[in-house]
C-alpha cells in the first residue's frame, strides 16, 4: 500500500499514547471536510451521467447515480448506488454497492461490485468522482476474467442478446 | 385599639339597658323629624330630644337616614340649581364665584348634620349614651359616602366644566405667580395680548388673580370639609394636567432633540405640584401656605401629604408615558439625526425604563423603517447611513442590544436585497463614499474588536452585573450569546460570510490599484492592516500579496528601465514619442500574480506593431529577471499619455485609455480609415470603435466624413465647425470596472446551488423545500453561506427553474423532470 494511504492522524496517534481518542475526533472532522471538498467537486464538475449525493444529513452515506454510457449495451439505463465511507476515509475505501440491480458480470446479486480500486487498488487520492467514473467505464468493459455473475459473463459475447436481457430485466 | 375596645364595651352595656322598653319609635321620630328645620341647632336639639327618650342606639340611623332624605329632596336639588346659571351671561370671574358660592351654600345646608355627626361623636366618647351599630368613625364614614353617593351619583356635565375652568384659571394664575407666565399663558391660546394679566388674561386693571386663589383655597377648604376634595377635583386636575403636560411637550419638545428635557420637565413639574398642594390644601391647614409637608389631621381621612406623593408619582409616570409616546413617534428621525440627537435617546432610555412600551417602540420602529427607509427610492448608501446611526443610537438606548437586533431585522433582510449593499459598505470602509465617513473612522477605531473575538465569551465583564435578556429578546439558536453592537460586525453580518466582502474589497481593491497605475498604495496599504486587525490576517492575505504585486512592478519597472537605458536607446522621453526610428515608448507594466488578482475582464485589442514590439521586448527584459515566469498582457487595461502633434496644433498629456491611443496611432501611418478597417486593425467590434472614435471627434483630432471614413483635421480652422457636433460624447462605461461585477458573482453563486440541487434530486429523486433548504445548509461548503438565502429566496429561485421547465413541482415535492 503506498504511503499517501496511511492516515497521519491514526499513526500520530498510535505514536502518542495518549490523547488518541482527541486524534479520532479530528480525523472524523477532517474527513467530513474531505467529504464535503468532494461534494464541491463533484458539483462543480458537471459532469454528465454520474452525480452523487449524501442521502441524508449523515456525511457518510451518499446515494450515487450512474447512467449508462453512450455506445454500450447500458445506454438510456440509470443506476442508483449505495456509497458508505468508513471513518478512515480517505485511507480506506468507501463500500459501494448497486441499489438499483444491475445484470454485469462483475455485480452480484446482491449488488455487491468486483472492482479493484474499491477493494487492494484503493488509494487515497480517488475520489468519489473517480469511483462513479470508473464504475461508469466497467459497465461498458467488464473483466470478464473473474465474474462475480458467470451467467452474465458468457452472456457478454452476445452484444445483441445481452441487451436484450438487460431490457427485458431492468428495474428502476 | 384600646379605644375600640372600650367602645364595644361600652354599646354592649348601654344595649342591655335599652332594651327593657322602647317607646313607639315611629311617633318619636315623626315628632322630632329635623326635616324642615335648616339650623344646626335644630339638628343637635333633636338629636338631644331623641337622647333623652332613651333612644340613644337609634341616633347613629336617625341621623343618616335624615341626612339621605335632606339631601335627596332639597340640598342636591338646591345645589345643581345654584350652580346651573345660564353661563352665557356671565363672565368667567362670575362663575367662578356662583361656583363657590353653590358649594358655599352647600356646606351650609350639611353643616348641621356634620355638626350632628360631631356631638354623637362627642357623647360617645364621655360614654353618655349606647350607640349602637359601628363606631363615631364609621358613621362618619358611612355619612360622608352617602353624600358623595347622593350628590355625584350622576353629577350633571356642568360641575365638571365649572371645576375644570376653575382649576385651570387658578393653575395658570399660579404658573404666572412662579414665574412661568408664558408657558402657562400660552395654553390660552396665545400670549397676553394688550396689558392683559397673565394669570387671569383680565385688562390689568380687573386683574383678579389674588381673588381666584382665595376662592381656591376656599374652595379646597369646603370640599375637604366634606370630603368631597378627591371626587370633584381630582378628574378635573388630571385632565387639566395632562392636557398642560402635553401641550408644553408639544411646545418645547417636538422635533428639538438636541436638548435634555428631563430636567426642565422636572422643575416645571415641582411648579405644578405646589398648585396641587393648594388644590388640596385642607383649611385646617392655615391660611396661604401652600406647602404641605406634615400630614394633616385626620378630618379629610388622608393626609394631603401622602396625596401629595401620589399625585407626584403619577404626574411622573405620565410624564415618562407621554414622553415616550412622542419620541417613539419621532424615533426615527431622532435615529436619523444620531449623534446630535444623543440628548433625546438619553432622556428616552431613561423614561422607557419606567414605561412598559418597548414593544411600541419597536413594532412602531420597525415600521417607519420600512416605510421611510426601506423602498426603492432609497439609495442603498442613505440606508446604510440610516442603519449605523440606528445601531450607534440603539446601543445606548438599550445595552442589552435587543431593540437594535429585531427593528433593525428589516432593514438587514432588505439590505440583502439589494445588490450594491456589498460594494458600498467597502467603499464606506475604505473611505470611499461620499457622505459615509462613519465606517471610515469605525475601521481606524484605536481598539477594534476583531470578528472572530465577537464569538468568544467576554471574559472582561463582571457575572455580578449580568442581566437576563428581556423577554422580547428573539430566541435564537446563538442563545445567551453577546449580542454584536460593533458596527463593521454587524454589517458584515449582513449576508452571513466575511468571506464575500473580502471578495468585495478585493475587488474594489483591484479596481483602485488598476486606475492609479502610480504604484502610490500609502492609502490601500493601511486599509489592508485595518482591514486584517478585523478579519484577521489569513483573510487578507489575497489583498496583501496585491499590494506587494504593485510594489515588485515599481522595482521590477525601474530595473528594466535602467537596462534600457544602458543600452542606450534615447534618452527615455516621458512617453510616445512620434519621432521616427526607433520609437522609445516608455512601458511600465503593473504586474499582477494572476491567482491572487479577481477575475479580470476580457477584451481583445490588437495593439499597434509600435506597440506590441514594445511589449514583447520588456516581456523579455522581464523573463530575464525572473527566471521561469513571463507575461502575459492585458493590453486593454492600463492608460496611455501621449502628445498629438497636428500641422498647426499640439494636444500635449492626454491620458487616454489603450484603444483610444491605438486608434489615433494609426492615423499616424495614413490619415483617412474606415471603420471596418480600423475595426479589423484592432480586433474590436465597429461599435466599440465608433464609441471610442468619439473621443478624438471631440478633441477635433479627427473628422467623420461620408461613407464611414475618418480623417485627421491637420489645421484648426474648421475645428469651429465641428463644436456642434460634438454632442456624441464618448458615453464610454467610464464607471464600469474591470472585474466581475457583483451581480455576475451572485449568479455564480446561484448556479452553485443550482448543481446541489440538481444533484440531490438526480440521486434522491423528490424533496420538499424544506428539505432541500436544509441539505444545501448542511453542505454548500463554500460561498454565502445558505443559512442567508433563506426560504423564500429559495423558494423564488426554485419557482423560476419550474418556469424554465427545468424543475417540476407537485403537492410541494420537487422533482426533476424525467426528461433529462
Amino acid at each position: 500500500m503506498s504511503s499517501q494511504n496511511t492516515d497521519p492522524a491514526t499513526a500520530a496517534s498510535s505514536a502518542a499514547l495518549k490523547g488518541s481518542e482527541a486524534g479520532g475526533s479530528a480525523a472524523r472532522g477532517s474527513v467530513t471536510k474531505r467529504l464535503q471538498q468532494e461534494l464541491m467537486t463533484l458539483m462543480m464538475s458537471g459532469d454528465k451521467g454520474i452525480s452523487a449525493f449524501p442521502e441524508s444529513d449523515n456525511l457518510f452515506k451518499w446515494i450515487g447515480t450512474i447512467d449508462g454510457a453512450q455506445g454500450t449495451v447500458y445506454e438510456g439505463l440509470r443506476y442508483k448506488l449505495s456509497l458508505e465511507f468508513p471513518s478512515g476515509y480517505p485511507y480506506k475505501a468507501p463500500r459501494v454497492k448497486f441499489i438499483t440491480a444491475c445484470f454485469h458480470p462483475n455485480v452480484d446479486e446482491q449488488g455487491f461490485i468486483c472492482l479493484d480500486i474499491l477493494k487492494d487498488k484503493w488509494s487515497a487520492l480517488y475520489d468519489v468522482r473517480s469511483i462513479l467514473l470508473s464504475i461508469q467505464s466497467l459497465l461498458g468493459e467488464p473483466n470478464n476474467d473473474s465474474p462475480l455473475n458467470t451467467a452474465a459473463a458468457e452472456l457478454w459475447e452476445n452484444q445483441e442478446a445481452f441487451k436484450a436481457h438487460l431490457n427485458s430485466t431492468y428495474q428502476s | 385599639m384600646e379605644e375600640e375596645l372600650m367602645e364595644s364595651d361600652s354599646v354592649e352595656m348601654s344595649g342591655s339597658g335599652t332594651r327593657s322598653g322602647p317607646p313607639p319609635l315611629s311617633s318619636l321620630l315623626c315628632k322630632v323629624d329635623p326635616g324642615s328645620c335648616g339650623s344646626e341647632r335644630r339638628v343637635s336639639e333633636s338629636l338631644s330630644a331623641l337622647r333623652a327618650s332613651g333612644l340613644g342606639r337609634h341616633l347613629g340611623p336617625w341621623l343618616l337616614s335624615t341626612l339621605q332624605m335632606r339631601l335627596a329632596t332639597a340640598v342636591a336639588p338646591e345645589f345643581w340649581a345654584g350652580l346651573d346659571q345660564p353661563e352665557n351671561d356671565l363672565e368667567e370671574r362670575d362663575r367662578a364665584r356662583v361656583l363657590l358660592l353653590a358649594f358655599h351654600t352647600l356646606l351650609e345646608k350639611l353643616e348641621p348634620f356634620i355638626g350632628g355627626l360631631e356631638m354623637l361623636g362627642r357623647w360617645q366618647e364621655e360614654g353618655r349614651c349606647g350607640l349602637t351599630g359601628p363606631g363615631t368613625r364609621a358613621l362618619r364614614d358611612r355619612a360622608f359616602t352617602i353624600i358623595r353617593a347622593r350628590l355625584l351619583f350622576s353629577p350633571p356635565a356642568v360641575l365638571q366644566r365649572r371645576v375644570l375652568e376653575f382649576y385651570s384659571r387658578t393653575f395658570s394664575v399660579h404658573m404666572s405667580q412662579e414665574g412661568q407666565a408664558g408657558d402657562a399663558g400660552a395654553e390660552d391660546g396665545g400670549p397676553d395680548d394688550g396689558g392683559a394679566c397673565p394669570g387671569c388674561v383680565a385688562p390689568v386693571g380687573r386683574c383678579w388673580c389674588q381673588e381666584a386663589l382665595g376662592q381656591l383655597q376656599e374652595l379646597s377648604g369646603i370640599l375637604s370639609r366634606l370630603q368631597l376634595l378627591e371626587p370633584v377635583s381630582s378628574e378635573a386636575v388630571t385632565s387639566i394636567m395632562h392636557t398642560l403636560l402635553e401641550q408644553r411637550m408639544e411646545q418645547h419638545c417636538r422635533g428639538e432633540y438636541e436638548r435634555s428635557f428631563l430636567l426642565d420637565f422636572q422643575e416645571w413639574l415641582e411648579l405644578v405640584l405646589g398648585w396641587l398642594a393648594r388644590v388640596f390644601a385642607s383649611t385646617e391647614e392655615g391660611v396661604g401656605t401652600p406647602q404641605v409637608t406634615t400630614p394633616a389631621r385626620g378630618a379629610s381621612g388622608q393626609a394631603p401629604g401622602s396625596l401629595l406623593q401620589q399625585w407626584r408619582r403619577h404626574m411622573h409616570q405620565f410624564f415618562c408615558r407621554v414622553y415616550v409616546n412622542m419620541r417613539i413617534e419621532e424615533l426615527f428621525s431622532i435615529i436619523r439625526d444620531f449623534p446630535e440627537s444623543k440628548p433625546a435617546i438619553e432622556d428616552l432610555k431613561f423614561c422607557l425604563e419606567r414605561t412598559n412600551q418597548r414593544q411600541q417602540l419597536l413594532t412602531s420602529l420597525k415600521s417607519a423603517f420600512e416605510s421611510r427607509l426601506l423602498h426603492p427610492g432609497v439609495h442603498t448608501s442613505d440606508i446604510l447611513t440610516v442603519y449605523i446611526s440606528a445601531i450607534k443610537a440603539l446601543r445606548d438606548l438599550d445595552p442589552s442590544m435587543v431593540i437594535l437586533q429585531v427593528a433593525c431585522q428589516p432593514i438587514r433582510k432588505y439590505l440583502r436585497t439589494r445588490e450594491d449593499t456589498v460594494r458600498q459598505i467597502v467603499a464606506g470602509l475604505t473611505g470611499d463614499a461620499e457622505g459615509c465617513i462613519d465606517l471610515a473612522n469605525e475601521l481606524s477605531r484605536a481598539d477594534p474588536v476583531t470578528l472572530e473575538m465577537q464569538d468568544s465569551e467576554d471574559e472582561g465583564s463582571d457575572p455580578e452585573d449580568w442581566l437576563p435578556d428581556p423577554t422580547d429578546a428573539v430566541k435564537d439558536k446563538t442563545g445567551s450569546k453577546r449580542r454584536s453592537s460593533d458596527i463593521i460586525s454587524l454589517l458584515v453580518s449582513i449576508y452571513g460570510s466575511k468571506e464575500i466582502f473580502i471578495d468585495e474589497y478585493r475587488t474594489v481593491l483591484a479596481h483602485r490599484l488598476l486606475h492609479q497605475l502610480n504604484y502610490n498604495t500609502a492609502r490601500e496599504i493601511r486599509n489592508v492592516e485595518l482591514l486584517k486587525l478585523r478579519f484577521g490576517e489569513s483573510h487578507m492575505h489575497y489583498c496583501e500579496v496585491m499590494l506587494k504585486d504593485v510594489a515588485d512592478s515599481r522595482r521590477i519597472n525601474a530595473n528594466i528601465r535602467e537596462e534600457e537605458s544602458r543600452q542606450g536607446a534615447g534618452p527615455g522621453g516621458e512617453e510616445e514619442q512620434q519621432t521616427p526610428p526607433p520609437p522609445p515608448l516608455a512601458l511600465s507594466a503593473m504586474i499582477f500574480s494572476s491567482e491572487f488578482w479577481p477575475q479580470l475582464k476580457e477584451e481583445k485589442l490588437e495593439l499597434p506593431p509600435l506597440v506590441s514590439q514594445a511589449m514583447e521586448a520588456y516581456t523579455h527584459r522581464y523573463e530575464k529577471l525572473k527566471a521561469m515566469r513571463t507575461l502575459s498582457w492585458k493590453p486593454h487595461l492600463g492608460s496611455v499619455t501621449l502628445d498629438v502633434e497636428l500641422e498647426d496644433r499640439v494636444l500635449t498629456n492626454l491620458t487616454v485609455s489603450p484603444i483610444h491611443a491605438a486608434i489615433i496611432l494609426h492615423f499616424q501611418d495614413k490619415s483617412s480609415w474606415s471603420l471596418e478597417e480600423l475595426s479589423a486593425r484592432l480586433g474590436v467590434s465597429k461599435e466599440t470603435v465608433h464609441r471610442k472614435l468619439a473621443l478624438w471627434q471631440q478633441h477635433g483630432v479627427l473628422r467623420e466624413e461620408a461613407g464611414g471614413q475618418y480623417s485627421v483635421l491637420e489645421t484648426g480652422s474648421s475645428r469651429e465647425r465641428l463644436e456642434r457636433s460634438i454632442l456624441l460624447l464618448d458615453s464610454d462605461e467610464e464607471g464600469d470596472s474591470n472585474t466581475a461585477t457583483q451581480s455576475e458573482q451572485r449568479e455564480e453563486k446561484l448556479q452553485l446551488f443550482w448543481a446541489y440541487i440538481q444533484a440531490m434530486l438526480t440521486n434522491l429523486e423528490c424533496m420538499t423545500l424544506e428539505r432541500i433548504h436544509s441539505m444545501l445548509r448542511m453542505f454548500v461548503a463554500t460561498g454565502p453561506v445558505v443559512t442567508e438565502m433563506d426560504v423564500n429566496e429559495l423558494e423564488a429561485f426554485l419557482q423560476r427553474k419550474v418556469r424554465e421547465h427545468q424543475l417540476m413541482v407537485s403537492l410541494g415535492v420537487y422533482r426533476l423532470p424525467k426528461a433529462n
